[in-house]
C-alpha cells in the first residue's frame, strides 16, 4: 500500500509539474513571448511583464509587436551554446550599461514610431547626440514617466541640471505645480532650434500667451522677434520671469537722454519722479506699461511709447 | 484495497490535480495582475497651517486651511478588441482641477475630452483705494487715499478640449484636436501716463484647432494640416482718470486676432541609413478689429480707424542624414523661417505743428537663413567625435518713420541692424572610460556681427549696441561624467562654463560689455539595500553681466557714465530617501534648498561733477541692496498597505521661504507706495512664509 501511495504521488507531483512546465510555455503577454517569458516571468526582478499594462501590450491590435520585434530574434540568448561560459544578451538590449549602438537601439522604435512628431527626430540635437529613445521613456511599465507632465521632469532633469534649478525659482511656470512640463513647449524629437513645439519661439509663447501676438499699433520689434530677448521661460528670480530687472533689462538696448538712461537706485520715500522709479517697483514698467504693444491711436508721442 | 488506501490514493490525485490547478490559477492571476491596466482612486484632506502666497502662486492652496485631496485613474482594456476607456483626474477638489477621459480602439478610432483650470494667484498684497478694479474703468484717488481696502489680485484660465482619430488603413490616419480656454481676472499693471496703481481686467477667450492627415510607412511618413488659433478681448480700452475726473488716459488693450497655418512635414529613407526630411508651414496672421478711441481724445485726421495688420510668416525646411560607414555619420539642414508683416506702413500721431515727434506704425520683416553641417565619427567602440558648423544670416526690415530736418528717422530710438549674421563651430568628444565610466566634453564657439547700424534719432541713442543684434563672441564648454563604481552606486558630474564678449567701439561704446556664465552639478543615486534608495545633488550656477552706459543730465543729475556688474549666484541642494520600512510600510522623504543671491553693484562716475544719484522733491535713491531668496521644503510620507490593494497614505510638507527682495520697499525698509499727492497704494509682499502642510489619503488600488 504504501508502495502504491508513494508512486500514486510521484505521478501526480509529475503530473503537477508538467502541467506547471506547460503552463510557462504559453504566451503570457505578447504573441510568441512564451520562449522569453519562460525564463522573464512573473518571478523576474525586473518587471518585464508590465508591457501588457500598456499599448504595446495591447494584442488585440495587429500591429501590436512580440518581444523579438524590439530585441531580436536573438538565438544565441534563447539557446545557449553549450560552450558559453554566460548566457548571451539579447541582440538588441536597451539598458544604460547595454553596448547595442543607439542608432540600433533608436531603429527598433522608429520601424514602428517614426510617423508624427518623430518625422524630424534624426535632425533633432538628441538624436545626434547618441540620446535614444529609452533614454527617456520606460518600455516595460504601467507608468512612463515621461509621458506623465507631474514626472517628466525627473527625466529631462537627468541632464538638463540648469533648468532643475530655474523651475525652483520664485518666478517661473507652473511646472513644479504639475500644471505644464518640459513638453508643453517642447518637442523633444523635433529637429528645428530649441525643439519646440512650434516653429519658433513666439509660436509657442503664442499657445498661451496670444494676446502677445498683435501686430499692434505701436509695436516692440523684441516682442515680434523673440520673447527669449527678455524673458527666460524656465524660471527666474525677477517677476513675469525676466532675465534681467528693470532699468537694466531695457537699458541693454535703449541709451536715450533723459531718464530712460538714469542710473538704478533705491528711492528714499514716496515719489513720481521718472529717475527715481526705475529700479523699485515696476520700473519702466509703471509708466510703459503696455511695453508688448500698444493700439492708442491718441494723437501724441506719448501713446508711442507704449504709454497708452 | 481498504478504504484507508482508497482514501490516501484520491487524496494523493486530488492534491496533484488541485496542485496543478490551482497553481496555474494562481500563476493566471499573478500574471493577470501584472498584465492589466491598474486603476486607483484616491480619497482624502490636507490642511496648511499658513498662508502661503509665494508658492502657492499656481497650486490653488495658498491660503491656510483645508484642502480637498481626490484623484483618480481608471483605466479599462478590452482584451478582445483592444478598446480603451481611460478617465485621469488629477486635483479634483482644488482650483487646479483637471481631468482627461479617452476612448480609443487601439489602432482604429479614438476620441477624448480634457479640462484643466490654472490659477495663477498674485503673491502681493494691495491696499488700495483705487476704485472700479476688475472693470474697464479705473478712479485713482486725488488727494493720496488714507483708508485702503486690501486686494488681491489673480487670474484664472478654464480649458477645455476635445480630440479625435480615425485611422484610415493602408497607413493613413486623421486626427483633429480643438481646444477652448477663457481666462478672467486681474493683473497689475501701470496707469501709463503717471507712475499709478492701475488693474487690467482680464477677459478674454483662446481657441486653437488642429487638423492633421497622416501617412506612415516603413520609408515614407508625411503629415499636412491646418492648425488655426483665435484671440478675442472683450474689454477693449481702459478709462482710467483721477477721482476728480482730471488726468484722464485711456489705456489700449490687446485686440483680437487670428491666425491660419498650413503645413506639411514628411521624411524618406532612401536607405536603411539615409534619410530626407522637409516641413514648410506657411501662417497667415491678422488683427483687424476696429480700434477703439477714448471719448474725447484727439487723433491725427489721418490715422486708422482700423490696423489691417497682417503677418505672413513662411518656413522650408530640408534636411539630410546618412551613415556612411559604422563609423561615420553626418548629418545636413537648411532652414529658411521668414516673417514679413504685411501691415500698411500709416501715420498714427501728427501734431499740428508738423512732424518733430510725427508716429508711424513699423511693420517688421525679418528672415532667418540657417544652414548646419554635422558629422560624427565613431572611433573606436565607446569613443566618438562629433564636429559641426553652423551659420545663420539674419535680414532684417523695418521701414523708415518720419524723417527730422537731419534726414535720420525722427522715431528710431534704438540702432537698427539690417543683417546679423551668426556662424558657430561645435565640437563634442564621448567616451566610454571604462567598463563603469562615461564621459564627454562639448565645446562652441561662435561669432556674431552684420551690416552697419542705421542711426537713431539723437547721438546718445545711437551709441548703443542692442543686446540681441550686437556683435559678439561666444565660447562655450561643457563636460559631463557618469560614473558608476559600483552596481548600487551612480554619480554624475557636469560643469558648464560660458563667456560672451560683445562688441563696443568708441563711436558706439554702450551697452553689455560681456557676460560670463557657470555651473557644476554633482548628482548621486545609490541603492542602500534592495529596500531602500537614496538620490541627492547640488547644482552651484553663476551668471555675470557687465553692462556700460551713460546717464544723460536729467532732472538736477549731471552726464555720468555708469558701469553695472550685474550677478546671480545659486545654490541648490535636492536629497531623496525611499524605502520600505516594514512589509507593509513604505516611507521616505525629499527635501530642496534653494538659495539665490542676485548682486546689482553700479559704477557711477560724473563726468561734470554733481551726485551720483539725483534728488527730486526731497527724495534721494541709495545703490541698490543685493537680494537673496532662500527656500527650504521637506516632504516626508509614509504608505501602510491595509490590504493588498489599498493604502493609507500620509503626507508632511514643511515649506520656509525668506526674500528680502526691494522691488516693493523704499530704501528705509517701508512698504512701496504709489504717488505722492495722488493714489497712496501700499503694496505689501511677505518676506517670511513659513507653513506645514499634512495630509492623509486613502488609495485603493483594482483592476
Amino acid at each position: 500500500m504504501n508502495a502504491l501511495v508513494k508512486v500514486l504521488l510521484l505521478a501526480s507531483l509529475l503530473a503537477a509539474g508538467n502541467v506547471f512546465g506547460q503552463a510557462a510555455r504559453q504566451d503570457k503577454v505578447l504573441k510568441g513571448d512564451a520562449q522569453c517569458t519562460r525564463c522573464h516571468d512573473e518571478t523576474e526582478e525586473y518587471p518585464v511583464l508590465a508591457i501588457g499594462k500598456t499599448k504595446h501590450g495591447t494584442i488585440a491590435d495587429g500591429r501590436t509587436p512580440t518581444c523579438t520585434s524590439c530585441h531580436g530574434e536573438s538565438n544565441l540568448h534563447v539557446n545557449r551554446p553549450p560552450d558559453a561560459k554566460e548566457r548571451p544578451k539579447p541582440d538588441v538590449t536597451f539598458s544604460k550599461a547595454s553596448k547595442t549602438p543607439m542608432e540600433q537601439r533608436t531603429a527598433a522604435c522608429l520601424s514602428c514610431h517614426q510617423g508624427g512628431n518623430r518625422i524630424q527626430w534624426q535632425m533633432s540635437a538628441h538624436a545626434s547626440r547618441d540620446v535614444s529613445c529609452t533614454s527617456c521613456h520606460q518600455v516595460h511599465t504601467g507608468h512612463d514617466k515621461v509621458r506623465d507632465k507631474v514626472t517628466q521632469t525627473e527625466t529631462c532633469f537627468n541632464c538638463h541640471k540648469e533648468q532643475r534649478v530655474q523651475v525652483n525659482r520664485p518666478s517661473h511656470h507652473p511646472i513644479i505645480e504639475g500644471k505644464m512640463s518640459c513638453s508643453s513647449c517642447h518637442n523633444v524629437h523635433g529637429g528645428n532650434p530649441k525643439q519646440l513645439v512650434r516653429d519658433s519661439v513666439t509660436e509657442t509663447c503664442f499657445t498661451c500667451h496670444m494676446e502677445k501676438r498683435g501686430p499692434f499699433v505701436h509695436s516692440h520689434p523684441p516682442v515680434q522677434e523673440d520673447c527669449a530677448i527678455c524673458h527666460q521661460p524656465h524660471g527666474t528670480t525677477i517677476a513675469n520671469l525676466l532675465k534681467a530687472r528693470p532699468p537694466f533689462l531695457c537699458q541693454e538696448c535703449h541709451s536715450h537722454t533723459s531718464h530712460p538712461s538714469q542710473a538704478a537706485g533705491l528711492p528714499t520715500g514716496r515719489t513720481t519722479s521718472n529717475t527715481l522709479l526705475g529700479a523699485v517697483g515696476r520700473g519702466c514698467l509703471s509708466c510703459h506699461t503696455n511695453i508688448h504693444g500698444s493700439n492708442s491711436t491718441q494723437n501724441s508721442a506719448t501713446s508711442g511709447r507704449f504709454r497708452r | 484495497m481498504s478504504k484507508m488506501q482508497r482514501t490516501l490514493r484520491l487524496t494523493a490525485i486530488s492534491a496533484a490535480l488541485a496542485s496543478a490547478g490551482g497553481l496555474a490559477l494562481a500563476q493566471d492571476a499573478e500574471v493577470a495582475e501584472l498584465v492589466t491596466p491598474e486603476s486607483f482612486v484616491s480619497i482624502g484632506a490636507g490642511y496648511w497651517t499658513k498662508d502661503r502666497p509665494q508658492w502657492g502662486i499656481y497650486d490653488g492652496m495658498n491660503k491656510d486651511g483645508g484642502y480637498g485631496l481626490l484623484d483618480a485613474r481608471i483605466a479599462n482594456r478590452d482584451n478582445p478588441t483592444g478598446t480603451w476607456f481611460t478617465l485621469d483626474a488629477r486635483n479634483i477638489a482644488l482650483e487646479t482641477r483637471e481631468f482627461r477621459v479617452d476612448w480609443l480602439r487601439q489602432g482604429d478610432i479614438g476620441a477624448f475630452l480634457e479640462y484643466s483650470r490654472i490659477p495663477r494667484d498674485n503673491p502681493y498684497t494691495f491696499l488700495t483705494g483705487v476704485q472700479g478694479i476688475g472693470t474697464a474703468t479705473l478712479r485713482v484717488p486725488t488727494p493720496s487715499a488714507t483708508t485702503l481696502g486690501e486686494v488681491h489680485l489673480g487670474t484664472v484660465r478654464d480649458r477645455t478640449g476635445v480630440g479625435f482619430f480615425k485611422s484610415l488603413g493602408g497607413g493613413l490616419g486623421f486626427r483633429v484636436h480643438l481646444q477652448n480656454e477663457d481666462k478672467t481676472g486681474t493683473r497689475h499693471w501701470g496707469r501709463g501716463g503717471a507712475a499709478e496703481f492701475a488693474v487690467e481686467p482680464i477677459d478674454s477667450n483662446t481657441r486653437q484647432l488642429e487638423a492633421i492627415l497622416s501617412y506612415a510607412s516603413k520609408a515614407f511618413q508625411i503629415q499636412g494640416g491646418y492648425y488655426g488659433s483665435w484671440y478675442t478681448n472683450d474689454i477693449k480700452l481702459v478709462d482710467t482718470a483721477l477721482t476728480t475726473g482730471a488726468s484722464q488716459f485711456f489705456l489700449s488693450q490687446p485686440l483680437s486676432n487670428q491666425a491660419h497655418q498650413f503645413f506639411v512635414n514628411g521624411g524618406y529613407n532612401f536607405t536603411p541609413s539615409t534619410r530626407a526630411t522637409f516641413k514648410v508651414a506657411y501662417t497667415q496672421a491678422t488683427q483687424d478689429e476696429t480700434i477703439p478711441v477714448g471719448a474725447g481724445v484727439a487723433t491725427f485726421a489721418g490715422a486708422p480707424t482700423n490696423l489691417d495688420g497682417q503677418i505672413d510668416t513662411t518656413l522650408l525646411q530640408l534636411g539630410l542624414t546618412s551613415r556612411l560607414s559604422d563609423s561615420f555619420s553626418w548629418l545636413a539642414s537648411l532652414r529658411n523661417y521668414e516673417s514679413d508683416e504685411k501691415t500698411p506702413q500709416v501715420r498714427i500721431v501728427q501734431p499740428a505743428g508738423g512732424c518733430g515727434t510725427c508716429v508711424d506704425n513699423t511693420p517688421l520683416t525679418f528672415k532667418t537663413l540657417t544652414g548646419k553641417l554635422e558629422g560624427t565619427y565613431r572611433m573606436t567602440r565607446g569613443l566618438s567625435l562629433l564636429g559641426g558648423l553652423e551659420h545663420a544670416k539674419q535680414d532684417r526690415k523695418v521701414p523708415f518713420g518720419n524723417l527730422n530736418v537731419a534726414g535720420v528717422d525722427n522715431q528710431r530710438y534704438v540702432p537698427w541692424r539690417a543683417e546679423v549674421d551668426e556662424t558657430t563651430y561645435r565640437m563634442q568628444l564621448r567616451r566610454a572610460l571604462a567598463e563603469t565610466v562615461n564621459g564627454s566634453i562639448a565645446y562652441l564657439h561662435s561669432k556674431r556681427d552684420g551690416s552697419e547700424f542705421t542711426a537713431t534719432n539723437e547721438l546718445q541713442s545711437d551709441q548703443i549696441n542692442p543686446i540681441h543684434i550686437a556683435d559678439r563672441d561666444r565660447d562655450k564648454v561643457r563636460l559631463m561624467l557618469d560614473w558608476a563604481p559600483s552596481e548600487a552606486l551612480n554619480l554624475t558630474f557636469s560643469a558648464e562654463a560660458a563667456q560672451d564678449d560683445y562688441g563696443y567701439s568708441a563711436a558706439r561704446p554702450y551697452g553689455l560689455r560681456d557676460g560670463e556664465a557657470t555651473l557644476f552639478s554633482i548628482d548621486a543615486v545609490y541603492s542602500i539595500t534592495d529596500r531602500w534608495q537614496f538620490t541627492g545633488w547640488y547644482t552651484r550656477d553663476n551668471q555675470k553681466a557687465t553692462q556700460f552706459g551713460q546717464r544723460a543730465v536729467n532732472a538736477n543729475v549731471l552726464a555720468a557714465e555708469k558701469e553695472a556688474r550685474l550677478e546671480d549666484i545659486g545654490d541648490t541642494f535636492g536629497a531623496g530617501l525611499r524605502g520600505t520600512l516594514l512589509p507593509r510600510l513604505k516611507a521616505g522623504f525629499d527635501v530642496l534648498y534653494s538659495k539665490n543671491v542676485n548682486k546689482y553693484p553700479e559704477t557711477i562716475t560724473p563726468l561734470a561733477g554733481g551726485p551720483l544719484l539725483p534728488t527730486v522733491g526731497g527724495v534721494s535713491a541709495v545703490p541698490l541692496p543685493e537680494i537673496e531668496n532662500r527656500l527650504v521644503r521637506l516632504k516626508l510620507f509614509a504608505g501602510y498597505a491595509l490590504q493588498k490593494n489599498s493604502e493609507v497614505r500620509v503626507d508632511y510638507i514643511h515649506e520656509r521661504w525668506k526674500t528680502d527682495d526691494w522691488s516693493w520697499m523704499f530704501a528705509n525698509g517701508t512698504a512701496f507706495t504709489y504717488g505722492t499727492t495722488t493714489d497712496g497704494t501700499q503694496v505689501l509682499q511677505s518676506q517670511r512664509q513659513t507653513a506645514d502642510f499634512l495630509g492623509v489619503r486613502y488609495i485603493y488600488r483594482f483592476f
